[in-house]
């Protein structure tokens, strides 16, 4: 099981808990499965998320990356720039 | 509508003829009637010098004049300062220097340097800082525009004392 | 520092100062920006702008506007498609024109196209709209207070379930470790609440662009845009149309600095050459462009820090308020995560954006961490003041490096912040007695940088020379740095390679240039093309020598043939090439596109040598360092050119800069008389110090530098105006009238 952590703003989705096991073989179904636990997270992780795989990372908006067993997944506020 | 004023001046050398309300700034005339898009409006208000011309040798902002003020007069705008296909020392250095990044400004501050320079040829560093304080530039931070003016004055000194 | 300074040993053209390919036309006033461009028959187009700060739209009569001389268009916001409120477009789609509820002072409500400008702007106030004021929240303080007035009636808290209008944009906790400990440890505790006010980013072009509708219904568009890309698909998803009907070609830009990543004209520019079925420009004056166009928020930011003896941060605590303006956003939370310089193993921290009767804020070179860099680098300050700690030494002693957390909890990758830090503590300007009468002052700042979405094609032409085609738009001289790292890897000389960038029909999606993003990510699309036609001239040249692919090598730009038959044959050059390429397979082009991850974080540190007149409250800065990680400088005078450009605002933010409204909401300063940005005699040379620690997942090791340069300068100069005077700001900006009051305080 991937560890998934997320930030606090993720937490409102998840009556606050932001550390949790998820499987999944890929992000995006690392991202379904936890759209399905709770309801309103799915869109916040689609849409507006950055994701690092046990600290690289991943370009903005990727679900196909895929996840080891026991990956460290970060799911990380949208940063852009000016 | 207003009436459209006939206005015969001289600009960059050249004699033209254009027509112009009485309502219309120089800036606009310059850029419309003339297609003199190098005078460009940053605020219209002659806060930030990138409409900068000389009017008869002196330095302007076209968007405070009106077109009919130019009746007679001679107007310099940045296509003027290279000799054909010779740039002015100031547009060298400037490109060496790397001292435009945009260059949305850099008409305006290559006619006020010009200026400066015909003036004062041997500036020092506060001098061109305040010769060129009425030409805004965002992207910069001047220090490399100031470097292009020094080196324009040295390389002008240099041409004038070896041709004496 | 001169085009002729030799490159490092390490690359041949990286390194280099070649001359800017589109400089020429910029000395000689040849250069096209948006509003140089003219079509025949086209048409001007001027916005009718809400004079109220907050109201509803009753009623709009555009009937006498329509019927006067030269007007050929007019459209509302009830000529757009509706978009519903929780649709990501729907703020962009309602920030270019009001529908039922006008959000600010400026908002666009309808807009003209007449054959003359004068003729547009007689229309446009011809045209009469009903309103009924409501009451406008105009600052944080308002925004919070018990029973306010909801600015945003389509306004929901982001990243919350409630679905109750609010005047609260978005929430943001952020927490590791205990602070309760981790105060009840400490040392020294210093707290301190910061203020600072919206700023512009003052580009010197206004916004301009030129909409062309053909009879097939195919819209053109000039426009003045850090990315033409998202021109095109914020234009399609405004009016509901097909991105593959709209062809955007960016002109030259005059300017951006994040606030060009979004769009203000083009929607409706569109729509009224539809209507016309004429070209319509629209260019705003400077008054439209302070007055309607988005700054960056302001904040209130409450910040409580600790510290052992021996200098160790290990606690901080706060509350980050960011207005987000009229519409929500995220900008607060953006400025909580960019405290990512120190270690600080228990850190609490809550961002709350707010929602205003003020322009929708834009982005501003690194959004949101000039405001948060200021509160922390004063405090920071102030430790190391009590512990009579050597300020650089103490932030080496709390410095991230590689696998330290970031706020968001995932680790930094490999980094330069001791690097940058050090490059201050070892130079010139650091080692120089201060002089009497003078305050110097250190501070730090970080960007995360991005990577996202580039595409090149390079093109090598018959003769041996090359095109570099990406569509990257070039705010900072990115078009040479593409030429140079096209030249180091093909092996062809810089001034044999032509870099444009192009419209949306010539080469494929490329994000918006923001976030550093360019040189980093397009750079990364060039290098990858251009090793692809690596590949395709060693297979042409083993076809011109009959050899086995493997056998040719290349080196330095040419094919070099080892075994029999040719070894010892001279080696093939990219010219002799490309002149039998027709002979060999046809034409040599390449493209490639990604999705960049890796955009390594540049970090940097500024000292500053200030002079504080005690009468009158002017600072005067009589020296200034910038020392920043550039990674690899591709081409060092424009790396230069960002870290000063990038000083300069934020010495413009510190001292002078700020939106001055009135009680009912109208911006008094809206322009650059009042709006007062640095010019020429404010400011000394900045002299700049490039690091160079390589980002280990771009080929050259670049990270972006175009933000980080904005985020030091405000803490550094309240650090420099503390040293001289014993007072600490905490109010921007620190203009003379308020220096002299904190003065006065004292």
């Amino acid at each position: 099981m991937a560890t998934v952590h997320l930030q606090a703003n993720h937490a409102a989705y998840t009556d606050g808990a932001r550390k949790l096991e998820v499987h999944g073989a890929t992000v995006g179904a690392v991202v379904d499965e936890l759209a399905a636990r709770f309801a309103g997270l799915g869109p916040l992780l689609r849409e507006g998320s950055s994701v690092a795989i046990d600290g690289e990372l991943q370009p903005k908006g990727t679900i196909y990356a895929a996840v080891a067993p026991d990956a460290e997944i970060h799911f990380l506020a949208p940063i852009s720039g000016g | 509508m207003m009436n459209r004023t006939h206005v015969h001046c001289t600009v960059n050398g050249d004699e033209v003829d254009l027509l112009a309300s009485d309502d219309t700034s120089l800036l606009d005339a310059l850029r419309d009637e003339l297609g003199l898009s190098s005078v460009k409006e940053g605020c219209g208000t002659g806060d930030c010098g990138a409409c900068s011309i000389t009017v008869d040798g002196a330095l302007n902002c076209s968007c405070l004049m009106f077109a009919p003020e130019a009746e007679g007069r001679s107007i310099g705008t940045v296509e003027g300062i290279a000799q054909g296909d010779h740039l002015h020392p100031l547009q060298e250095t400037f490109l060496e220097g790397a001292a435009l990044q945009c260059g949305i400004c850099t008409p305006g501050f290559l006619v006020a340097a010009k200026v400066l320079l015909d003036e004062n040829p041997s500036p020092t560093e506060t001098e061109i800082r305040y010769a060129l304080a009425g030409n805004l530039c965002r992207c910069t931070g001047y220090d490399k525009i100031i470097h292009a003016v020094q080196e324009a004055a040295v390389q002008l000194s240099t041409s004038n004392g070896a041709s004496k | 520092m001169t085009a002729t300074e030799k490159p490092s040993a390490k690359y041949k053209y990286i390194g280099t100062r070649p001359v800017r390919h589109d400089g020429l036309d910029k000395v000689i006033g040849k250069a096209r920006f948006a509003a140089d461009l003219d079509l025949t028959g086209q048409l001007r187009g001027v916005m009718v702008r809400s004079p109220h700060a907050h109201a509803k739209i009753l009623s709009i009569d555009t009937s006498t506007a329509e019927a006067m001389p030269g007007v050929k268009a007019v459209v509302t916001g009830a000529d757009f498609p509706v978009i519903d409120p929780t649709d990501s477009t729907h703020d962009e789609a309602i920030n270019n024109i009001a529908r039922d509820e006008v959000l600010y002072n400026g908002h666009t409500v309808a807009a003209v196209a007449a054959t003359t400008i004068a003729e547009a702007r007689a229309a446009a106030a011809a045209v009469k709209v009903e309103y009924e004021v409501l009451p406008a929240v105009l600052s944080i303080d308002e925004s919070l207070a018990d029973g306010a007035p909801i600015a945003n009636s389509t306004n929901r808290t982001l990243f919350t379930r409630d679905t109750e209008p609010s005047n609260i944009a978005s929430v943001g906790p952020f927490q590791r470790g205990d602070v309760e400990a981790g105060f009840a440890a400490a040392d020294v505790v210093v707290e301190r609440t910061f203020t600072t006010k919206a700023v512009h980013q003052g580009y010197i072009e206004p916004h301009a662009c030129v909409a062309d509708v053909g009879q097939d219904g195919k819209a053109t568009i000039w426009a003045s845009s850090q990315g033409h890309f998202a021109v095109r698909s914020k234009t399609a998803a405004i009016l509901g149309w097909g991105t593959d009907k709209i062809k955007v070609t960016p002109a030259e830009i005059g300017g951006g600095f994040g606030g060009k990543t979004t769009i203000y004209l083009e929607p409706i520019a569109v729509l009224l050459s539809q209507k016309a079925a004429r070209p319509v420009k629209i260019v705003m004056t400077r008054e439209e462009v302070l007055r309607a166009t988005g700054p960056a928020p302001a904040s209130k930011i409450h910040i409580k820090m600790g510290a052992t003896n021996e200098g160790e941060l290990t606690t901080i605590q706060g509350t980050l308020h960011y207005s987000n303006g009229s519409a929500k956003g995220y900008a607060a939370l953006t400025g909580a995560m960019s405290i990512a310089s120190y270690r600080f193993p228990n850190l609490d921290l809550m961002a709350i954006g707010t929602v205003d009767n003020t322009p929708k804020s834009a982005a501003y070179r690194a959004p949101s961490a000039p405001q948060a860099a200021f509160a922390i680098e004063t405090l920071i300050d102030e430790i190391a003041n009590e512990l009579d700690m050597d300020p650089i030494d103490l932030r080496l002693k709390n410095a991230v490096v590689e696998g330290d957390p970031t706020a968001m909890g995932a680790p930094h990758p490999k980094i330069g912040f001791v690097e940058t830090l050090q490059a201050i503590k070892d130079s010139e300007h650091y080692n120089s007695p201060v002089p009497d009468g003078v305050g110097r002052g250190f501070g730090t700042g970080f960007w995360f940088n991005i990577g996202e979405q580039s595409s090149a094609t390079v093109n090598l032409n018959e003769d041996g020379t090359a095109t570099v085609i990406t569509g990257s738009p070039d705010i900072g001289g990115s078009r040479a740095s593409m030429a140079l790292m096209a030249a180091e890897e093909l092996g062809l000389d810089v001034h044999s390679i032509t870099p444009i960038v192009a419209d949306t029909e010539s080469v494929g999606f490329t994000d918006i240039t923001e976030g550093s993003r360019a040189t980093f990510a397009t750079g990364m699309a060039v290098v990858n093309a251009c090793r692809e036609l690596i590949e395709q001239m060693t297979q042409r040249a083993a076809v011109m020598r009959g050899v086995d692919v493997d056998q040719v090598a290349w080196i330095d730009g040419a094919a070099i043939i080892e075994g029999p038959p040719s070894e010892g044959a001279e080696p093939l050059t990219i010219k002799e090439i490309t002149g039998a390429a027709k002979m060999t397979g046809g034409p040599l082009t390449a493209t490639a596109s990604l999705n960049a991850a890796g955009a390594g974080p540049s970090f940097a540190a500024h000292l500053a040598d200030v002079k504080v007149d005690e009468e009158t409250g002017e600072v005067t800065i009589l020296r200034y360092t910038a020392a920043q990680d550039a990674g690899t400088a591709i081409h060092p005078s424009y790396v230069e050119g960002q870290m000063q450009g990038g000083s300069a605002q934020g010495i413009g933010w510190a001292l002078n800069e700020e939106y001055i409204y009135s009680g009912d909401g109208v911006m008094q300063n809206a322009g650059f008389l009042d709006y007062r940005m640095p010019v020429a005699s404010d400011l000394p040379m900045i002299e700049t110090i490039i690091v160079e620690v390589p980002n280990p997942s771009h080929p050259y090791g670049v990270r972006g530098v175009g933000e980080t340069g904005i985020v030091p300068p405000i803490g550094t100069l309240a650090n420099a105006i503390a040293a001289a005077t014993g007072v600490r700001m905490s109010e921007l900006p620190m203009s003379p009238p308020n220096v002299l009051k904190a003065l006065n305080e004292k």
